[in-house]
């Protein structure tokens, strides 16, 4: 498994020639020799805990030389791995190679290309050409990487404590697999993970054929597909929705999370934010509705947001399907549902003037009826085709862990094989699985880390992860995409579908054959060009499912919604309902032991390293845990209760159905009133030392019968309180022009509505007269001085780097976030540095709820008077969000300050950091505006994070495996040293210098200008939606400069004259002015007028006026309408 | 003087002129101390036995001072994180403790040099411990910004030393004005300083030789360097310590400013200010003199000093807290005027934030200590009654260390993105090495009433009646 693009075949002489042997013992092929030539290391070696860099090497080596020089008699099949175009033939000191490979999760895949430096990977990009994605992925598949070199992952198989070698290993499963062929598997059961897999759907076909009476079942904790049982009910096939987000102007969505949580959002959310974005006036936007109980990042970008419990969203589905298509067979569905009737009818109404271009989507978690449901709205709004494509999918046939579980019960299970997953952790509630997989004889467990489940099995089986693996899988739409391993297993792990061939005997276990049959079975023609160009461009052309037409069944529609009652009691604090979502970062746990994705706050929450009960502003203060406030409320009530920075938050017991759970409870603004959001994914008791205790478990109160929500849930407090690590304390934008919005009404009308909002807008222009005249690229490289005395830096490279951040698309997905981490070799720092406000990110993503009340009445609560919006939580707010890392200030108020030049300025505009230089002194980041400069105040590279206050007395050194992870190319930083976002300047700098070579060679020696497009920073790179665009401003048709150009660009803090690179676009709203919670104007800027103008309080007080009145200094004074805020 | 006055009143009822009786020049030195009173009684607190209570406070104020020596130690071996320092608030208790000694050692070089140069004779008695004071507050003042950066063995890139790489520091950043600031304060300090004790040192030489004690006398007879109170020396020395006051007294306003540029050059709202020169300089000599007060009424105490450092000693310095803090007050006041008069919303929440925000409680500690604290001044039974000017000290010293707290952490707290906002609070560590740095100080200060002159003997001579040729009488 070598990386070489051609390798020789063995020689015939090779094959056939003489023999040589070591010794007596290799001659005669005793079992000892047999058991050495497989270990590799001596016994005990790769026990260790991590390898160190001495034996990885050895690994290295090992790899070639099995690979190239072994022995003749003990080759294995030639098995090359093909580098993906981008990359040079051969390996090149020092440049990083591209590898097609995938990541794969459930029964979807993401492509990727990961970038290997010397035969190790550490960073994962999207494949480009899997055009759904565009080259983007996702958090989870960029944190992926640092799993492989987690040192705390199963590195030995072992079986009953002891040490399992890999030969033994084999033994055991081919034993396996032998015992069980005799009674046809009878006794043998499986418990495997989801899988895309078309080899795993192969093996596990076969497996059905030689092991009729084997239990094949297939369990996980979260589904992120709609349930395939809603499909068949109303098509009578099985199929399931893609959607066109693209091509939809009006969206509702039904508790569905489609830009974060389900399967194929990546896709989704690039399409959706096709349809949001708006160039120029004549663009059209979509409108999204959103009925949803807890705050999803889809339910942050929704025009308009209904905050409905999720177990009511039945009936609100039933009710917006009866007013469109004025079936009555919806009717005793909808019935007893208590929210506005004009909410529905104006969205039903919205919906009907847009047929074939509208879209009803409903989240996976939603029992099928909801699915029923929204498929009769497309079908009857004429989507289906055309916003909407059903694909034939592959029916399940696997049974249930309760079916498993019955199995177990009724001991007719002798073998449980575990592949993958983590039951003893997240298996339903009610089947107490410990116990379960406790009573069954022979429990092998296959796995990654050794954790809760490998603790009650008698076997574990050290997993090989994606990144060493010889694997297929398909992505969400069915594209087959390759996993290909770009080093050999660190720790001599084996895949899964290898552990299935090894049980089936089958005479080539090995990944490759197995992928290979597979893959060129699907393909067809010439199977070694078939596999190569599968390999070379990582998918399989043609493979996706095929769109079929389906024709909605009125009869299956109508038993659906018989069959299932619909639930509309009424909440309250006695009768919570609890929502179960999947983690952000954690998914379903098995992301707990990855720092990165620890550390990196939740979107909406902002908490990391824990999850917490997020409870809504009403139901937190009838808990009586809504914090006080001040005695003058300045500022807008935090959400929380903050000391020294920490969230202080009450620990409450969660009760449902007679199970508890304790955790610390959050207050989160926009929650439906009565419904308790648990994000699964924590309380790992067995994991490593990052993800052991953080959070708690919420799979101890979830049942199968009830996986996403339940209601008649109850939460007393414990009296006690817990320290979260909230990354932002403050949730207001308290009425300033950060993020400036408009509803798109108003944007065309007015498309340069930025301009009149924040300081600039009232004051002489910074660049001056001249200043103002010129182009952008002018601007860049001359720095007009406006009236400034100061002579300015010289601007005089060839390229001037900019960026522009598009707020209207922005999803807040955090992906930005961990591929900067990935890229620029970020430390983490720990729960108790992040409580303390030390985290490192470079980037970082600012949320702000707005509710339109900050009127800057604070002294109103202390003299009298009504209280001041001030000391209300918002119940319904409006989420804005805002990507921000060093904004590569032209006139940098870092730069000036630095006493000793370690933060200067480049001649292509980037401000650079001298990290040798720097000694530390923080000025630059205390005059920061944007705060976006990051301090080293301990070694977090070098110390482990629980004895950083140990200082000398602490181990030192980072451990060999995490090394590896390390990009070459950037400077890890020691203690005392600050550090920040550059743009990715080594990815600029390679782009130039590899424009250099190419041009000096092509005899254009002077063409060093790189083309726009050609150097991408790793925010930019990742970005789903595109929303970051990175590029040469001095290029007026660079993708940048038209970004810049456009009205809605503007400087945050602009005023202060620092002059940044990287500047927003404003974001654009689309609400519905016949909607019941329409405003005017968003909220967020009604707080701005009312902050900054607040004696304009003349218009409009209770009206609904269709448009903003257009005033002349555009500072219309709008109070928002009372907003429907579900039900109450 | 006024006993003089009446026995020379011997004239007709009608006067030839009107001769408007000149306001009485108050007594620096009571009692008609002759010379030998004064050296005895200043060589005295040196030639004798070491008292039991300066064992105590030596060996206590080591132990305190052994805190920042243990913090700044753990500091360096640890990072700045055993501090509780974080995102926003980079800078807190270092900070606040630098501009709060240097703000201390405002004081002595103000007496001493702007108040020769305009020749207020009341100075003469305190001004000796006063210099002692600033060059010790300027000791505990350069510890912070030394220690306080990521990498203090990196800490000499501030200074302009040729290197290799030929970068040179950035002369636009206040910090490094600081540095040039700050170290040619602390330098002249000391050598105004030394250059008043050089008369003194050579009667301690003297009297030692006298005394037999050799070993005394030859290390006195060293810094006295020759010293032999000639007519050449005199008029050397008096030329010498007027060219030092002239170049000390730009230097009294110049290091304040600079160190108020810290932030006012930054562009943070709270920070970003032009009133900050004259505002951190008002308060710095109203610190300084709270301190000189806090350190002069004990020491006038224990030695019986009291004929020296008289009641009308303490009245000016009381005038002059009175003075300074009501114009500390008028520019707390005015940053409100001009955060309200710039119509910049960022400005204005910085102002409304540090009154009514989280940090209210420092801000009306603040107000409390530095505005209403001196208007008891005003009152002469309370600068008559010393027990009651040395807590009010006390309060202006807590005072101003809060007022720079104010200044350097709520407007960091709480700057341009409310997404950054955050809340500080010290460590231990932190508070500990504060703590420490009173050792420090006493240490030194203790070192410095046991082993040199607390006040200028010679020029004490001077402003003594019996100095006056005239006796009085007005020509």
């Amino acid at each position: 498994m070598k990386r070489k693009f051609d390798h020789s075949a063995p020689s015939e002489s090779a094959l056939t020639g003489p023999r040589y042997w070591r010794s007596l013992d290799e001659l005669t092929a005793t079992p000892g020799f047999q058991q050495h030539l497989a270990r590799e290391f001596p016994e005990g070696a790769s026990t260790l805990d991590g390898v160190d860099r001495r034996s990885f090497m050895k690994l290295m080596a090992a790899s070639f030389a099995l690979g190239g020089l072994g022995l003749a008699g003990c080759r294995r099949p030639e098995k090359n791995i093909l580098p993906f175009g981008k990359s040079i033939e051969g390996v090149i000191p020092g440049l990083p190679q591209y590898f097609a490979t995938a990541m794969p999760l459930r029964k979807s895949a993401i492509p990727l290309l990961a970038e290997t430096h010397q035969g190790r990977p550490t960073k994962l990009e999207g494949n480009p050409t899997y055009a759904p994605h565009g080259g983007a992925s996702s958090l989870l598949a960029q944190a992926s990487v640092l799993d492989l070199y987690d040192p705390e992952r199963a590195t030995v198989n072992t079986s009953k404590g002891d040490v399992l070698s890999a030969a033994a290993a084999n033994d055991l499963l081919a034993g396996v697999g032998k015992t069980y062929a005799a009674v046809q598997g009878a006794g043998l059961a499986f418990l495997a993970e989801q899988s895309s897999s078309p080899t795993r759907a192969r093996l596990v076909d076969q497996l059905r054929a030689k092991f009729p009476k084997a239990v094949w079942s297939e369990y996980e904790p979260v589904s992120d597909e709609p349930p395939a049982a809603a499909a068949r009910a109303v098509f009578g096939a099985a199929v399931k929705p893609i959607y066109r987000f693209a091509k939809a102007e009006r969206i509702v969505s039904l508790d569905a999370d489609f830009l974060s949580a389900e399967s194929g959002s990546l896709y989704y959310a690039r399409e959706f934010a096709k349809g949001r974005r708006v160039t120029k006036k004549e663009d059209p936007m979509n409108r999204l509705y959103v009925a949803e109980s807890a705050l999803t990042l889809t339910g942050s970008m929704a025009d308009h947001r209904l905050r409905l419990a999720s177990s009511h969203i039945y009936s609100f589905a039933a009710a917006l399907a009866g007013k469109i298509t004025g079936d009555a067979v919806y009717a005793r569905v909808a019935e007893g549902l208590d929210i506005k009737p004009e909410w529905i009818a104006e969205c039903a109404a919205d919906l009907a003037a847009h047929k074939g271009t509208s879209l009803v989507v409903a989240g996976a978690h939603q029992p099928a009826a909801v699915h029923a449901i929204a498929y009769a709205i497309n079908a009857s709004l004429g989507n289906i085709g055309r916003t909407v494509d059903f694909v034939e999918v592959a029916a399940d046939e696997s049974v249930s862990i309760s079916d498993l579980a019955k199995a177990i019960t009724a001991n007719s299970v002798k073998t449980l094989v575990v592949l993958g997953g983590n039951p003893a952790y997240n298996a339903p509630a009610e089947l107490n699985w410990p116990a379960l997989q406790k009573s069954v004889g022979e429990v092998i467990r296959f796995g990654y880390h050794s954790d809760e489940t490998s603790a009650l099995a008698g076997t574990h089986l050290a997993a090989a992860h994606y990144l060493e693996s010889w694997g297929d899988a398909r992505t969400a739409d069915g594209v087959v995409v390759p996993v290909q391993p770009m080093i050999l297993p660190l720790f001599g792990g084996i895949t899964e579908i290898e552990t299935l061939a090894r049980i089936l005997g089958l005479p080539k276990t090995d990944g490759y054959s197995l992928v290979f049959d597979t893959v060129t079975a699907l393909g067809g023609g010439d199977s070694a060009k078939t596999f190569r160009r599968f390999l070379h461009d990582g998918l399989l052309a043609n493979s996706a499912y095929p769109i079929v037409s389906v024709n909605l069944s009125g009869r299956g529609l109508a038993q659906v919604l018989g069959s299932v009652a619909p639930a509309v009691g009424a909440l309250s604090k006695a009768n919570l309902e609890v929502r179960f979502v999947t983690d952000h970062t954690m998914d379903d746990g098995r992301f707990a032991n990855n720092g990165w994705l620890q550390e990196c706050p939740d979107p909406i929450t902002k908490i990391s390293w824990d999850n917490a009960i997020l409870v809504s502003p009403r139901l937190g203060k009838e808990l009586g845990i809504e914090p006080k406030g001040s005695l003058i409320q300045v500022a807008r009530k935090e959400e929380a209760d903050f000391t020294q920075g920490a969230e202080n938050a009450h620990v409450f017991t969660l009760t449902v159905g007679g199970r508890t759970v304790r955790g610390p409870v959050h207050i989160q603004p926009g929650l439906s009133n009565y419904t308790a959001v648990v994000a699964l994914g924590y309380g790992r008791t067995k994991s490593g030392h990052v993800g052991t205790g953080a959070g708690f478990s919420a799979y101890a109160v979830r049942t199968a019968q009830a996986p996403a929500f339940v209601t008649g849930a109850t939460l007393v407090t414990t009296g006690t309180r817990m320290k979260l690590a909230n990354t932002q304390e403050h949730w207001s934008m308290e009425g300033r022009d950060l993020i400036r919005e408009a509803n798109y009404s108003e944007y065309k009308e007015n498309p340069d509505y930025v301009r009149e909002m924040g300081i600039e807008s009232h004051a002489p222009s910074n660049l001056g007269k001249v200043g103002e005249a010129m182009t952008p690229a002018q601007r860049a490289t001359e720095i007009p001085r406006g009236g400034s005395l100061y002579e300015t830096p010289k601007f005089d490279g060839v390229h001037q780097w900019g960026m522009s951040i598009d707020l209207n698309t922005c999803i807040g997905c955090n992906a930005c976030v961990v591929a900067c981490q990935a890229e620029n070799n970020i430390p983490i720092v720990g729960k108790d540095q992040v409580m303390r406000g030390r985290e490192m990110h470079w980037i970082r993503l600012d949320r702000y709820y707005s509710d339109g009340k900050a009127d800057g009445r604070a002294m109103a609560d202390l003299f009298g008077g009504e209280p001041s919006g001030n000391s209300i939580l918002p119940e319904d707010p409006q989420i804005s969000l805002q990507p921000i890392a060093c904004a590569q200030c032209e006139l940098a108020p870092c730069e000036i300050v630095c006493p000793v030049n370690a933060t200067v300025h480049d001649d292509e505009g980037l401000n650079t950091m001298a990290y040798n230089r720097c000694i530390g002194t923080r000025y630059c980041a205390n005059n920061c505006p944007y705060k976006v400069r990051r301090f080293n105040f301990f070694d977090y590279n070098l110390r482990p994070l629980d004895s950083l206050y140990l200082g000398q007395l602490a181990p030192k050194g980072m451990p060999e495996l995490v090394k590896m992870v390390k990009n070459p190319e950037v400077t890890v930083r020691m203690r005392g040293v600050m550090e920040k976002c550059t743009y990715c300047v080594q990815r600029i700098q390679n782009g130039k210098i590899q424009h250099k070579v190419k041009t000096a060679q092509a005899g254009r020696p002077s063409d060093v200008v790189v083309p726009d497009g050609v150097i991408k920073t790793a925010c930019q790179q990742v970005c789903p939606v595109e929303s970051i665009v990175f590029g040469n401003i001095l290029d007026p048709k660079s993708e940048v400069s038209v970004a810049k150009a456009r009205e809605q660009d503007y400087a945050l803090l602009g005023y202060l004259n620092i002059r940044p690179r990287t500047t927003y676009l404003g974001k654009l709203r689309n609400p519905n002015s016949k909607m019941p919670d329409y405003a005017a104007l968003p909220l967020s800027r009604i707080e701005y007028n009312n902050k900054n103008h607040s004696g304009d309080h003349s218009s409009s007080h209770g009206e609904k006026p269709e448009k903003p009145a257009k005033q002349s200094g555009g500072h219309s004074s709008v109070l928002p309408s009372n907003h429907s805020g579900g039900l109450s | 003087m006024g006993a003089h006055h009446e026995s020379s009143s011997t004239a007709p009822a009608i006067l030839a002129e009107v001769n408007p009786t000149a306001l009485p020049r108050a007594i620096l030195v009571e009692n008609n101390r002759s010379y030998s009173w004064i050296t005895e009684k200043i060589c005295g607190i040196i030639e004798g036995k070491t008292p039991t209570w300066w064992w105590v406070c030596f060996a206590l104020a080591c132990f305190v001072a052994s805190f920042t020596v243990a913090g700044i130690s753990y500091l360096v071996a640890t990072g700045v994180g055993v501090w509780g320092h974080a995102n926003p608030v980079n800078w807190a208790w270092d900070i606040v403790n630098f501009v709060f000694w240097i703000g201390i050692g405002h004081a002595g070089t103000l007496i001493s040099a702007i108040l020769c140069l305009l020749r207020q004779k009341w100075r003469t008695s305190i001004n000796r411990a006063a210099e002692a004071m600033t060059i010790f507050a300027v000791v505990c003042a350069g510890i912070f910004p030394v220690f306080h950066v990521g990498r203090v063995w990196y800490a000499f890139y501030l200074f302009p030393i040729p290197n290799s790489n030929a970068i040179w520091q950035n002369f636009r950043s206040p910090l490094e004005w600081d540095v040039f600031a700050v170290s040619t304060y602390g330098t002249v300090s000391v050598l105004f300083w030394y250059v008043g004790l050089l008369p003194d040192l050579a009667i301690l030489r003297d009297r030692f030789e006298a005394a037999g004690q050799r070993a005394r006398s030859f290390i006195y007879g060293f810094f006295a360097m020759g010293w032999r109170g000639s007519n050449r020396h005199w008029s050397n020395y008096e030329m010498a310590y007027l060219v030092l006051a002239g170049i000390s007294t730009p230097l009294v306003l110049s290091v304040h400013t600079i160190v108020s540029f810290d932030f006012a050059v930054s562009l943070l709202p709270g920070w970003h200010t032009t009133i900050f020169p004259p505002y951190f300089v008002a308060g710095a000599i109203f610190s300084g003199f709270g301190m000189v007060l806090t350190l002069m009424l004990p020491l006038r105490a224990v030695y019986g000093l009291q004929d020296l450092i008289t009641q009308y000693h303490i009245d000016c310095m009381c005038k002059i807290t009175l003075a300074t803090g009501t114009i500390v007050g008028y520019a707390y006041g005015m940053e409100f005027f001009i955060a309200w008069y710039s119509a910049n919303p960022n400005e204005g929440f910085a102002f409304v934030n540090r009154a009514f925000g989280h940090y209210a409680w420092a801000y009306w500690i603040m107000i409390s200590c530095n505005v209403i604290t001196p208007q008891f001044f005003w009152f002469k039974s309370v600068r008559h009654n010393t027990s009651l000017v040395w807590i009010l000290s006390i309060f202006v010293n807590v005072g101003m260390w809060f007022e720079r707290f104010v200044i350097i952490v709520t407007s960091l707290a709480r700057d341009f993105l409310p997404s950054s906002w955050g809340y500080y609070s010290p460590s231990i560590v932190e508070i500990f090495t504060f703590f420490g740095t009173f050792g420090v100080f006493s240490v030194l200060f203790l070192l410095f009433i046991r082993f040199l002159p607390i006040m200028p003997m010679a020029e004490l001579k001077a402003v003594t009646p019996q100095a006056d040729v005239h006796g009085g009488e007005k020509h």
